[in-house]
């Protein structure tokens, strides 16, 4: 009997292809949001945790101070960080190894990149040998940035994955052959020593050109000194043993910087720290949002795509009054009616549930091919975006399905 | 269940009360009749006589207020819905003025249909249908759609899925009320060649003078209530032209 009926919705959903494909609208969007958002939504915070757990979890980053923050002192540079403050943080960090494994500093300039007729302009980075290790750099071609380079001022730059790609493309070939080429940065030549592996995501070098301070400072860009301090830094990074002993270093930190940089004792700190373990929390909390947002979108969707068979199913109660009466008249029973009713409203639901999942799962691939990102399907989201529509067609189908197998079959047969 | 020695039909003192905006409208009054295996049966009356609510009920597709009704010797006046709805699977052929074929489905899905709700398997099903076509002369025409077919097959695949159960009742309304004389004629014909080969039990309703003629019996029904010799005194017409014939 399910097989005759089930034939029986599917050959009246195809006499009115259009109106079925219109129900199920609803349908169709609300699993599709639910499917699609959460598998780019893993994929996303899949990638950014990935991102996190790799170079952020054991590390702890110092920036510069808000000026117009609340309780910010009226004083020139204030907030600013110099290669002063690093050589604090250094001597804590080398006095501290139970707490700190290293650290380094991040001065970062755009600066105009140039090579083979090629130019771009970027984020010059000065750093040191330590930047690999906190974070998690690779290196693809080549060799990292070495304490030498930095006492030698060497004009040598380790190029970020994709400022490789758009200077010698992306052939692995073509860019091992850059290694002991030039590039002009702002004007100036430097060698290459070192072509990174493209890490993707947001808190990536990819797009940096990483060279010593002491290079970046002398050689290519001057006038970045704060008055009196020394060479300014837009980061001090520092390594941790663990991230259990994050709250103890930072206040190691903090002492230390507050020290050197002579904050009153009544003040606020003139800088910034970002912990690993708020980022995360604040990540955790954004994703959780989305998620909850998602849900509610695609709960409402659903809902409407209800109402939406609901009322389409009444039409068709209505206009198959007659054919109900005949039926009825042949030997149908009331449960039959009312299953074959159900049946369809519930196929209506199922198919534009397999639509909308479909077009999503094709969507997060489409996105995944074009973003590089791996965004594998969840499936989880696949099975309840289903499971609910099937929940919505008989929920939303019975009413009318009810209605249909209640007419009397006399009046059901004089019906026009 | 099914006893083959009692009447196909019996009737005892069948009423039927409508209540119309508050008043009570006595449809049918004390109606009894038998109507006997192998019969062919006509049920005529003016409109407003009682016949379409005689054919309801005849045809389980509605219950008398009173008086018993008796299906092959089994009482069927207070079936629930669900049982009525099988007995008109199982004994019930029923054959609409305007064919009710399903629009959608071939005729020969049309005829099986009855066997769906009876729950016979999909092959039984076919052969069976197969058979009842043929049966009506329309074996050719099984995968036609019926806005395929002329009204006389239309009305031809219908008496098929009527059959096609092996009722123990055709009730046919008016079946001839929405075809030409000639074709009108020619379903007549097949349903006395069904009559006299398979020994079908027909119940007509008409109003139609012609059809009541080639009947064994004319049943006369007016303001609810039976009246006999309807045929000579209200169609001037003499009854039994298939017995003189």
């Amino acid at each position: 009997m399910l097989r005759e009926q089930l034939a029986m919705a599917i050959d009246s959903l195809r006499a009115n292809t259009f109106r079925s494909l219109l129900t199920m609208l609803g349908i169709i969007i609300g699993t599709g949001t639910l499917v699609a958002v959460l598998s780019l939504g893993n994929a996303v915070q899949g990638q950014v945790f990935e991102q996190f757990i790799d170079l952020g979890t054991r590390r702890i980053a110092v920036t510069a101070g808000d000026p117009s923050a609340r309780g910010a002192r009226d004083v020139p540079g204030y907030g600013l960080l110099s290669l002063d403050d690093a050589a604090v943080v250094r001597d804590l960090v080398e006095r501290r190894p139970d707490l700190f494994r290293t650290t380094t500093v991040e001065v970062i300039v755009p600066l105009d990149i140039r090579a083979g007729g090629v130019g771009l302009r970027d984020s010059v980075v000065g750093t040191g040998p330590e930047y690999a290790r906190i974070q998690s750099i690779r290196v693809a071609h080549g060799r990292f940035l070495t304490s030498s380079d930095e006492t030698r001022r060497a004009p040598v730059a380790v190029l970020g994955g994709l400022i490789a790609r758009d200077l010698y493309g992306a052939d692995p070939a073509a860019q091992a052959a850059a290694l002991g080429t030039t590039v002009q940065i702002n004007g100036q030549a430097v060698e290459v020593v070192g072509i990174l592996r493209a890490a993707g995501g947001p808190f990536s070098a990819d797009r940096r050109v990483l060279v010593p301070v002491s290079t970046l400072r002398l050689r290519l860009n001057s006038e970045l000194d704060v008055p009196g301090r020394g060479l300014r830094v837009n980061s001090i990074l520092v390594g941790l043993v663990s991230e259990q002993l994050t709250d103890d270093a930072a206040a190691q930190i903090r002492t230390a910087l507050r020290a050197v940089r002579g904050v009153p004792p009544e003040a606020i700190d003139d800088f910034e720290m970002s912990l690993p373990t708020e980022a995360l929390g604040v990540l955790r909390g954004i994703n959780g949002a989305i998620t909850g947002f998602v849900a509610l979108v695609a709960g409402i969707s659903l809902l409407v795509g209800g109402i939406g068979i609901m009322n389409i199913m009444l039409v068709a109660v209505t206009e198959r009054t007659r054919e109900i009466g005949v039926r009825k008249a042949l030997g149908a029973t009331d449960r039959d009616i009312l299953g074959q009713f159900v049946l369809e409203a519930t196929a209506v639901s199922l198919i534009g549930g397999a639509i909308g999942v479909s077009g999503a799962i094709g969507l997060v691939l489409l996105v995944g091919t074009l973003s590089g990102i791996a965004a594998p399907i969840a499936w989880g989201a696949v099975i309840i975006a289903l499971v609910f529509a099937a929940f919505v067609g008989i929920g939303f189908g019975s009413y009318p399905a009810r209605r249909a197998a209640l007419l009397l079959p006399v009046e059901a047969l004089r019906y026009e | 269940m099914r006893d083959i020695e009692a009447p196909v039909v019996r009737l005892q003192h069948v009423g039927k009360v409508f209540d119309a905006n508050g008043q009570a409208f006595q449809a049918l009054d004390e109606v009894s009749f038998d109507i006997a295996r192998g019969e062919m049966v006509a049920i005529m009356g003016p409109s407003g006589s009682g016949k379409s609510t005689l054919m309801n009920i005849i045809g389980l597709l509605d219950v008398p207020t009173s008086g018993s009704y008796l299906l092959d010797g089994e009482d069927v006046s207070e079936l629930d819905r669900t049982r009525q709805a099988q007995v008109r699977n199982a004994r019930i052929g029923f054959v609409f003025q305007n064919f009710n074929l399903l629009p959608r489905m071939t005729a020969l899905a049309n005829v099986a249909l009855p066997l769906v709700y009876g729950r016979v398997s999909a092959r039984e099903r076919e052969e069976r249908a197969r058979a009842a076509l043929a049966a009506v002369g329309l074996d050719t025409k099984a995968a036609s759609l019926p806005n395929q077919l002329s009204g006389g097959q239309k009305q031809r695949v219908a008496i098929a899925r009527a059959l096609v159960t092996e009722p123990s009742l055709l009730l046919a309304d008016e079946p001839t009320g929405a075809l030409d004389t000639r074709t009108g004629s020619e379903i007549l014909e097949l349903f006395r060649r069904l009559n006299e080969d398979r020994g079908v039990t027909l119940v007509v309703i008409t109003h139609d003078a012609e059809v009541g003629r080639q009947m064994d019996r004319v049943i006369g029904l007016r303001d609810g209530r039976l009246v006999p010799q309807i045929l000579e005194t209200y169609y001037g017409v003499v009854a039994g032209a298939r017995v003189a014939a």
